[in-house]
């Protein structure tokens, strides 16, 4: 391990020191409170997580983070990284079987939890509270021989994407791709000392990751999070009371922003860049958005393996996913090997902040650069006038909140159930246009039920990945050489009254 | 408030909820007032969406901060409890 990350911010805390740093809640701390508590941190690991391990410390220590957003986050893993030491940054809501399977998979040392959660978890450990906050806890876990796999030695920090049969597939950053995602991210924005950023995205995510975490401080910005739940009342106070300038969020929340009885445009005045991702931003919110605010929002493009790709620079273009960021490249490519400015392939991407494998899965990420270095994303765009504009995925994936599922995942679950003859599972919306899994089935009799399957379902599979909509089908149409006809099925799902029947028969 | 505002009151919860889940449960799990609704599929952005329609239908202020137990969401019948003694307060 390099150190890099570690070097980038120790320079951020000292060329910013007397300026506010975090603020959450009522607690605000200024780069150098922030940096007193980083070297706290990374003093009491090395004090405290040696005796938990066989031998001591010989090599960076596997740090996994299952927190919330909150300061003590911050401070948590800079210091992580301070004591030379690997964090890796789970999804809060993974669940006891996926942790144990990235313990296994990567080795985790010991797990930054919230004491609550830590409680509900079916592992052992001893919970010891962790400075500064005394709800987390840092809970040891005994390693169960060596992990199956060794992380690189550049590797600095390692974040998830959500991998089938609940085993997420484990990235790892090196320190220089980190800070250049960050200062790429700094320059592409024009991100400044005077931002204030609300972060309401998981620090786990890559949106949130790279757009904040070492961004504001690699400006001398200030970082900003909200406790509990982002519902718009809170969000419009805090962007109020703290004059907010860039807002990190997710389209649920800019729809809630703009339905009726949302905030007043006073109240968002000081708001100059609203940031979203994790689904694509429904058009009409976007345009409501400006309408009521007077601001776009960002319709951000970053990809888990590549991180930041695009922004929109220009106030005045309203439409398409913005031009590459400083150190971005992308390329279209065509089926047919030609790339062209206006049509439409699949989006392949170079950063410098790319990861540098798959801990967990060697070789699987490798297998997606083509010869120069370049990404093949799974998704499908075009560039028109250097702006990216996405059209939808080359992948059988199906993305819901920014998590991409596998379908066969599903349908191996489903048809292996009794009573099953065939199943499917493609992407659907609800009634308020967010993504889902539907799931259509043919029984292959008498007494299945919807309940049955969703039972089987929510009990066997991350929740995350349980299908939205379950329907019933005499039999699903195939082509000759068994594809599902999804147009088709669509079509008389719609006929029947677009859920199918709750019972087959 | 009587039965019969409280019946009122529990049919709006219960169109709010399937809103917020998107139509994905139905009326008729819905119609079981004191069945858990993250058993029958409520989840996270659902819970977002119902939260904001509770607000802004019943002028409730839910900090869940501040509530230690969150066990008043889990049923429509908790939900109504938990709203007759809270509602307006955000006014």
């Amino acid at each position: 391990m390099s150190g890099r990350i570690r070097e980038e911010m120790s320079a951020c805390l000292d060329r910013h020191r007397g300026r506010r740093a975090v603020v959450g809640g009522a607690e605000a701390l200024t780069y150098e409170e922030l940096g007193e508590r980083v070297r706290g941190v990374a003093a009491w690991l090395n004090e405290n997580l040696n005796e938990n391990l066989p031998s001591g410390k010989s090599a960076p220590r596997h740090v996994g983070f299952c927190l919330a957003n909150r300061p003590e986050y911050v401070t948590l893993y800079f210091g992580t990284l301070f004591a030379g030491d690997l964090p890796l940054l789970l999804d809060a809501n993974f669940n006891t079987g996926e942790i144990a399977a990235i313990r296994d998979d990567c080795g985790l040392d010991a797990l930054v939890i919230e004491r609550a959660k830590a409680e509900k978890l079916d592992i052992p450990g001893k919970l010891d509270p962790v400075p500064f906050a005394d709800d987390v806890v840092l809970l040891p876990l005994a390693r169960l021989g060596a992990p199956r796999f060794q992380a690189r030695p550049a590797t600095e920090v390692c974040r998830f994407t959500s991998g089938t049969t609940g085993r997420p597939k484990c990235l790892e950053f090196s320190g220089p791709a980190v800070v250049s995602a960050a200062r790429n991210w700094v320059l592409g924005t024009g991100m400044t000392g005077d931002d204030r950023t609300l972060c309401l995205a998981a620090l786990s995510n890559g949106l949130a990751f790279n757009t904040s975490l070492l961004a504001s401080f690699v400006a001398g910005a200030e970082l900003h999070f909200l406790r509990g739940s982002p519902l718009t009342r809170p969000v419009a106070r805090r962007i109020a009371e703290s004059r907010i300038t860039r807002l990190v969020a997710f389209p649920t929340l800019y729809r809630n922003f703009v339905a009726p009885g949302g905030p007043d445009r006073e109240t968002m005045a000081s708001l100059k860049h609203a940031i979203s991702a994790g689904a694509p931003l429904w058009p009409d919110v976007r345009e409501e958005f400006r309408t009521l605010y007077g601001r776009d929002i960002s319709d951000y493009y970053g990809i888990a393996e590549t991180g930041p790709c695009t922004f929109e620079r220009d106030a005045g273009h309203h439409t398409g996913l913005g031009q590459p960021l400083p150190g971005a490249e992308i390329r279209i490519d065509l089926q047919d090997g030609q790339e062209t400015d206006q049509e439409a392939g699949e989006i392949l991407v170079r950063t410098a902040s790319m990861a540098g494998g798959y801990l967990n899965h060697p070789g699987l990420f490798e297998q997606r650069l083509d010869a120069e270095g370049f990404y093949h994303s799974g998704d499908c765009g075009r560039l028109v006038d250097g702006r990216l504009h996405l059209v939808g995925r080359t992948q059988d994936h199906i993305n819901v909140a920014g998590r991409k599922i596998d379908p066969t995942e599903i349908v191996d679950l489903v048809t292996a159930l009794p009573g099953v003859a065939d199943a499917v599972a493609f992407p659907d919306e609800d009634l308020n246009r967010e993504a889902l899994v539907h799931l259509v089935v043919a029984a292959a009799g008498e007494g299945l039920t919807k309940a049955a399957v969703a039972a089987a379902c929510r009990s066997r599979l991350a929740a995350y990945k349980v299908p939205g909509r379950i329907s019933f089908v005499a039999e699903i149409p195939r082509t000759g050489i068994g594809k599902p006809r999804i147009a088709l099925l669509r079509e008389q799902l719609h006929q029947v009254g677009t859920d199918g029947k709750e019972t087959p028969g | 408030m009587n039965e019969q505002d409280l019946t009122a009151m529990k049919k709006r919860v219960q169109r709010l909820i399937y809103m917020a889940a998107g139509g994905k449960i139905s009326e008729e799990e819905l119609g079981q007032h004191s069945i858990d609704l993250r058993t029958i599929g409520l989840d996270s952005l659902g819970y977002l969406n119902l939260l904001e329609g509770l607000e802004r239908t019943f002028g409730v202020a839910i900090d869940l901060d501040n509530e230690e137990d969150h066990s008043f969401l889990h049923t429509i019948d908790n939900i109504v409890r938990y709203l007759v003694a809270h509602r307006g307060e955000a006014a």
